[in-house]
């Protein structure tokens, strides 16, 4: 296996408020170039993760070298060569978007034209306007931009997505895509189990302040210990088929029915052998809908803390 | 020095009523408007046309026993300075006349001599005050409610997430409100000498430079609110506790030695009075700032305090 740089390093990073422990002991590395996430609900110690790393919060104890720089002593080297979003982040509101990348590029040694970095997101034409005339969309990508004023090696997106309606989301995602080909480093925290699946290369998943799992994102998923779904609507609700169904693939814990209509269920199936047999008596029934799938991030997540991801 | 406009009502047609109106009319204290009668003159101080009436009665100054020998002295209480003004000066002729009277000589009097030649009037002990108000709302407030206003909004987060050392930053907000500071103390002193004739007879350059030294303390004090406030409204709150007793004790409007002994053993140590107390002697050109070190030790010494709070409370972001 190809051995990759690390550009991040992590070791039994501890992080206490008091008697909070907002993050318990946890290590692990990034490699140049990929796409990491930090996936968990809120309160899971991924922004304070994250922002350890970045040197904006002190470690209890722990060590983090970011690009062979040690966070407590090169902190400034770091801060040359590292961009960062901010969760909800603001920008001064008496100044024009090519203001503000011009006043945040001056802060640095190195620096990138603000219209090269205004067409990445296609609001060039917004250079003369303030953040407050964005739409949420554009804020986001905006400051996505604005962590790219330096030209880093990597870059730190925190919940990037969050608050966006599903088109605008897409759209990031494109944007986070394309500054991945330039050969940068992503870190990002979310909890969208979709965004993770698609964006990251690997996937920590943290709960109460630890890695519970990390690995490839298609790895994850195959540790699922259901990996099949299957989603079906019946023409009406049928209880006696659904006990037919539980009781001779002892689904018991694993068919379920979604709220809202009256005969939408799912069921989470073990192996292929098994998918087959219950494909084929759904099958028998006429289904008005019938969907074969793999298992999510969410459902492994799930399996992992027992908790349901939601915004 | 001019307190104002007084009216008058004179129904006596004697010489002495008439050299009493002609003192009136010359004195340099008010300006004298002369109307029908007190209603007249009552209309004009509810207009906020005049500040007090002078009533002299029908036979004033008559050569008989039954001649009215009281001059009336109406005050609005509205306007003390004034009335104390018109009242003094009645007395003062008034005197004069009986003295003249009973054909005798006063005893005793007054030789009163200026600390200086140069004229100066209630405007321009006003007009310094006038610019350390300024100074000290624009940097108290404008600091305190400015850099919270910044952390609520993440700026100052932002801010730490780049190589500008935090040292750069905070004096980068103070040099461009500076700036601001040196328009504002000219615009006030243009408007005071060229609109409404205040006298500067110091150095205005030495009187801008102390006011910046002013509005750096006054921004420290900001910078110590913005430190233990954690919002803006609470910023807002405690700025206004801490310049509002400041506007109204420590010699704005009148000076601090006017004040009860208690009082005026805390207000003197206020950061402001001791900068008026600087401001005002430049600007009346009478003595030096360093004749009484005591004011300039003090102004440093709230610096220094409010600086060093400052850099052990304040933090751009959460650690």
């Amino acid at each position: 296996m190809k051995q990759m740089e690390k550009v991040i390093e992590v070791k039994k990073l501890i992080k206490k408020y008091d008697e909070l422990i907002a993050v318990s002991g946890i290590s692990f590395e990034v490699n140049r170039g990929e796409i990491f996430g930090l996936l968990g609900e809120n309160g899971a110690g991924k922004t304070t993760t994250l922002e350890m790393i970045e040197g904006l919060r002190k470690p209890s104890s722990g060590k983090i070298k970011v690009l062979g720089f040690d966070i407590q002593h090169d902190l400034k080297s770091i801060k040359e060569k590292i961009g960062v979003q901010l969760q909800s982040s603001a920008y001064y509101k008496f100044l024009k978007l090519g203001e503000i990348l011009k006043l945040f590029s001056g802060f640095y040694n190195k620096s990138v034209n603000a219209d090269e970095l205004l067409r990445i997101v296609d609001l060039e034409a917004k250079k003369d306007q303030f953040v407050l005339n964005l739409s949420g969309g554009q804020r986001q990508r905006f400051s996505i931009i604005a962590s790219l004023v330096n030209d880093p090696e990597i870059v730190f997106l925190d919940e990037p997505t969050t608050g966006l309606d599903p088109l605008a989301r897409h759209r990031l995602w494109d944007v986070i895509a394309g500054i991945k080909s330039k050969g940068k480093t992503i870190v990002l925290t979310t909890h969208y189990m979709e965004e993770a699946e698609i964006l990251c290369d690997r996937v920590a998943i943290m709960d109460r302040g630890k890695i519970v799992v990390l690995d490839e994102t298609h790895k994850l998923i195959s540790r699922a210990e259901h990996p099949f779904k299957i989603n079906f609507i019946l023409g009406a609700d049928d209880e006696k088929f659904i006990s037919f169904l539980s009781e001779k693939f002892k689904l018991k814990d694993h068919i379920s029915r979604f709220p809202g209509k009256d005969a939408h269920f799912e069921i989470r199936i073990a192996s292929q052998k098994e998918l087959n047999e219950i494909l084929t008596e759904i099958q028998k029934r006429a289904p008005e809908s019938l969907t074969v799938g793999r298992a999510t991030l969410e459902d492994l997540f799930i399996q992992l803390t027992g908790k349901k991801l939601s915004e | 020095m001019n307190t104002g406009t007084v009216a008058l009502v004179n129904n006596s047609k004697t010489q002495i009523a008439e050299n009493f109106a002609s003192a009136l009319n010359s004195s340099s204290n008010f300006k004298i408007k002369t109307v029908a009668n007190d209603a007249a003159g009552r209309d004009l101080i509810k207009k906020n046309q005049a500040g007090a009436i002078i009533e002299i009665p029908n036979g004033f100054g008559d050569q008989i026993p039954s001649a009215s020998k009281q001059i009336t002295v109406v005050i609005d209480p509205a306007n003390v300075q004034l009335g104390a003004t018109a009242e003094g000066f009645v007395g003062q002729y008034l005197t004069q006349i009986n003295f003249a009277a009973a054909h005798i000589a006063p005893t005793f009097s007054t030789n009163i001599e200026k600390t200086t030649d140069k004229p100066l009037n209630y405007f321009d002990f006003v007009l310094m005050g006038i610019i350390g108000i300024a100074l000290m709302n624009s940097s108290i407030i404008g600091v305190a409610t400015a850099m919270v206003n910044y952390r609520e909004d993440q700026i100052l987060k932002r801010i730490t997430t780049t190589p500008l050392a935090t040292w750069k930053f905070i004096v980068a907000e103070i040099l461009s409100r500076l700036v601001i500071n040196v328009v504002q103390i000219g615009l006030i002193i243009s408007i005071g000498k060229y609109f409404f004739g205040a006298h500067i007879y110091g150095s205005v350059v030495l009187l801008v430079i102390i006011s910046l030294v002013g509005a750096v303390l006054f921004q420290s004090i900001g910078f110590t609110i913005a430190s233990l406030a954690k919002t803006t409204e609470a910023a807002d709150s405690m700025s206004t506790a801490v310049t509002v007793p400041m506007m109204f004790l420590t010699g704005v409007f009148f000076p601090i030695d006017s004040l009860p002994k208690w009082l005026y053993a805390v207000v003197q140590f206020l950061p402001l009075a001791p900068l008026l107390h600087i401001i005002r002697t430049i600007g009346s050109g009478v003595g030096s700032v360093f004749d009484d070190p005591k004011n300039l030790i003090l102004v440093f010494a709230w610096i220094v305090i409010c600086i060093s709070v400052s850099i052990w409370k304040f933090r751009l972001a959460e650690e």
